[in-house]
């Protein structure tokens, strides 16, 4: 067990090395596959590719990012297409290793595109893809072995599962992390705005306007994040702890609208059952497609010795300890975290908070004093504008995609300010940065951004 | 632990099974909204609309160049078509937002484009349907024509047969576009009302967006783009009286006020037969919204907005453009408070509603 209760780091270090049934890898390997691939295409079919990534005229870029640009029409849908055909490829484990680093390159790119487009989900995605291009998932019940018997693994190092668990698990627990605060707790914000939008509902809708009703799902929801991954690894409450995760994530994917997350969860997590219930699912999936067991010369080994496992030792450990310490770099700034946003992301602050602006930029010709309102829908979508108006680097960007555009229309050096109204979990809309600053004298970094007026 | 599991799954259960007996309050759904708004505002204002236009037409058919008050009924006709087109420039969706109508574009473009008019109705030889006419036909070249100079001299210039046919075919053209949103809203009715949730393409994104564009385009094209407070692509561009609704007609602020007052009836859901049925006002006090901009009730809030709003540009006692010169101060007011209502609707009535702006998946951020 990952965590236990004398925490030893060579015990760890055995269990991880000591070996155990690579179905589940594989039974994962297939399912986010084939989850990926889903998505993928609801995300095509949508029309999200156009949407997103062909139609707005400028992109917010992540920090240190900015040399990431999209590719055009023909270029985003041949990247589309790849990350469908390497997701299924993913699933039978054919070209494994090239198709898993392929789907985790692509897939990051595509995410890198436009930080408005930013969701825990989709960091959550390129983490585990990351982490496949590592792991022996197509050493079993792949076409990569289809006529390479010698490779076959029967039994895999317990780190190979045990990091993808720890994966799911943190994304639980830092999301039950972060609920853990004022409004969540004790003043019930925003379930309480969330269920009232939901008062319609059948049954339950009358139920929703009562305030003991969002205390009950505030407490609840932070009290199973906080808990479900340790019940999960738990023999004993794992059928009970999967069931409540179930009985979760149908609710709030019908209550939220969260796409395929909540789907790709429920069956993520069934990596946290045995190895036996593995080896069921696949052997169930040999009968139905008349498919014979292959059989290997059964003495195969990943265990690495000497610098290799050293080096490996030491990469899982920086892996591990960045995922669990990232999300607390918010401490290294100061004022309230869910108004400033600096530190935000990356997190797994799922849904937190209900937070709103409206953003007045003015443009001023320093030369004649002239000063406009932007219309904002003449450079952003309206999903980007809804974005950028409570994430001050978001604004800080836009100010200066704005003094490009202006610059590129002969009117030089301008001053560009903007008043900006927020309201955070419904408390009373404020002004959110400095109206007297002059963006276009500012440049976006890691240090605290005093411009950024107190909640 | 234990007992924190027991309670997890009692609270999960709590969540998922209770249930009570049939609710007493009668609750306001938003189906109940759409009905009042489709049946009580949207129909009637197009059917009214499309009325004026006919008259307007009839009106042009008897047109008599040799009598003043010929002239005289034919512009009355026309601002009273004008400040018809107010009550439904909210209703850019559905029929009125498909590609071959797009209501706004052809019956609204101002300013409108003077010497684009003139040539077309000098070669007469045009097309009115091609996108380089939107600025030289609807209502705004009708207001050129009709008011760009004094009575006597229209009087002499619509002696020419070709300047009252051009009115003709613009009316015409306005015509068969409402026309055809006035039948196709015999079907679209059901779609409108009937429609649930609350994605892209749902009545109540629909009809949210377009309230909220609708009152943009008063405060941004009606009144700032004149005033000189907006910019064009990042550029701010200087005053330009030119700019403003009904120019030639001076008939700027009451447009305004106009599109003003059927923004606000829609809002408080009075339907055009003077009942005051399900508004979005009483939507916001069943989801019992507070204001985020001003203390109190939301629903109170925005109703006294459009109060405030409509007082201030009633109080102007001449043209926008003579304000605008002369009164600068208070046109700058009147523009802080139009703008003191965007956050309201933005913000808090988007948020209680859970209107998507979100085109994708979101995770609450």
């Amino acid at each position: 067990m990952v965590i236990n209760s004398n925490f030893n780091i060579s015990k760890i270090s055995q269990w991880s090395y000591a070996e155990t049934s690579i179905a589940p890898l594989v039974v994962f390997r297939i399912i986010f596959g084939l989850m990926m691939f889903v998505g993928i295409l609801r995300f095509w079919l949508k029309g999200w590719i156009h949407d997103f990534f062909i139609q707005p005229d400028h992109f917010f870029h992540y920090f240190g990012f900015e040399w990431v640009k999209p590719m055009g029409e023909f270029g985003m849908y041949t990247i589309f297409g790849l990350l469908l055909i390497s997701s299924l490829s993913i699933a039978l484990g054919l070209f494994y290793r090239a198709s898993s680093i392929l789907f985790f390159v692509l897939f990051t790119y595509v995410e890198l595109i436009d930080v408005t487009n930013y969701l825990n989900h989709y960091y959550f995605i390129s983490l585990v893809s990351f982490l496949m291009c590592f792991l022996p998932a197509n050493r079993s019940f792949s076409l990569d072995i289809w006529n390479n018997h010698e490779k076959i693994l029967k039994s895999i190092p317990n780190w190979t599962i045990g990091i993808l668990k720890f994966q799911l698990g943190l994304v639980y627990f830092f999301s039950g992390i972060a609920k853990l605060n004022y409004d969540w707790l004790f003043d019930a914000m925003p379930m309480s705005i969330w269920l009232q939008a939901k008062m319609h509902w059948p049954i339950l809708g009358s139920l929703f306007t009562e305030k003991w009703m969002a205390y009950s799902c505030s407490w609840a929801a932070c009290i199973f994040d906080l808990t479900v991954a340790f019940f999960l690894l738990s023999k004993r409450y794992r059928p009970i702890a999967y069931f409540v995760l179930v009985i979760f994530h149908v609710i709030t994917g019908l209550m939220f609208p969260i796409g395929m997350f909540p789907w790709i969860m429920i069956l993520a997590t069934l990596i946290f059952f045995s190895p036996d219930f593995h080896e069921k699912i696949i052997a169930f999936i040999r009968l139905i497609f008349n498919l014979k067991q292959a059989t290997s010369s059964g003495h195969n080994s990943l265990a690495l010795a000497g610098f290799k496992k050293k080096f490996l030792t030491g990469f899982l450990l920086t892996y591990v300890f960045f995922q669990m310490l990232f999300p607390f770099r918010y401490l290294l700034y100061p004022g309230d975290l869910f108004w400033t946003e600096q530190g935000y992301r990356f997190s797994w602050r799922v849904m937190l908070i209900e937070k709103a602006g409206t953003a007045f930029f003015y443009v001023t010709d320093p030369e004649t004093g002239n000063r406009g309102e932007v219309n904002n829908c003449d450079f952003l979508t309206p999903n980007q504008e809804k974005m950028m108006a409570t994430q001050p680097d978001l604004i800080l960007q836009y100010a200066h995609i704005i003094k490009e555009e202006v610059e590129s229309r002969d009117l030089k050096n301008p001053i560009i300010n903007a008043e900006v109204y927020v309201t955070l979990n419904g408390s009373r809309s404020k002004l959110f940065i400095d109206p007297e600053v002059d963006l276009t004298t500012l440049q976006d970094n890691f240090k605290p951004k005093d411009w950024i007026l107190d909640n | 632990m234990k007992t924190l599991k027991s309670f997890t799954i009692f609270l999960l259960a709590v969540t998922s099974f209770v249930s009570c007996g049939p609710d007493a309050i009668e609750e306001v759904e938003f189906s109940d909204l759409f009905q009042n708004v489709a049946d009580n505002i949207i129909v009637p204002r197009y059917s009214n609309f499309d009325n004026a236009l006919s008259d307007l037409n009839l009106e042009l058919n008897n047109f008599n160049n040799s009598e003043l008050s010929s002239l005289e009924s034919l512009q009355q006709k026309f601002i009273d078509t004008y400040l018809s087109w107010q009550t439904v420039s909210a209703f850019e969706f559905g029929p009125a937002g498909e590609i071959s109508v797009l209501l706004r574009s052809n019956i609204n473009n101002f300013p409108t484009d003077e010497s684009r008019i003139e040539s077309n109705i000098q070669n007469n030889d045009y097309n009115l349907d091609v996108a380089s006419n939107y600025s030289a036909k609807g209502l705004p070249a009708l207001d050129y024509i009709l008011f760009h100079a004094s009575q006597d001299e229209l009087l002499m210039e619509l002696a020419d047969e070709s300047r009252v046919n051009y009115m003709k075919d613009c009316v015409s053209n306005m015509k068969s576009r409402v026309d055809y949103v006035v039948n196709a809203w015999d079907a679209y009715r059901n779609v409108f009302v009937g429609s649930e949730g609350n994605d892209q393409n749902s009545s109540l994104s629909l009809f949210f967006n377009y309230f909220l564009y609708d009152y943009e385009q008063i405060k941004r094209n009606k009144f700032a783009l004149p005033a000189g407070f907006a910019t064009e692509y990042g550029i701010p561009i200087s005053m330009d009286t030119s700019k403003v609704e009904g120019l030639y007609s001076a008939t700027s602020l009451e447009l305004i006020s106009a599109n003003l007052r059927a923004l606000e009836d829609l809002y408080l859901g009075v339907g055009e037969n003077g009942v005051d049925g399900i508004g979005i006002y009483e939507m916001l006090k069943e989801y019992n919204a507070v204001s985020t901009v001003v203390e109190g009730d939301l629903s109170e809030a925005i109703a006294n907005q459009f109060v405030i709003c409509k007082e201030l540009v009633n109080e102007f006692s001449n043209d926008l453009p003579y304000e605008i010169i002369n009164n600068i101060s208070q046109v700058q007011e009147t523009s802080n408070e139009l703008q003191k209502m965007v956050p309201m609707i933005k913000n808090d009535m988007r948020s209680y509603f859970s209107v998507t702006v979100t085109l994708g998946d979101s995770d609450g951020d």
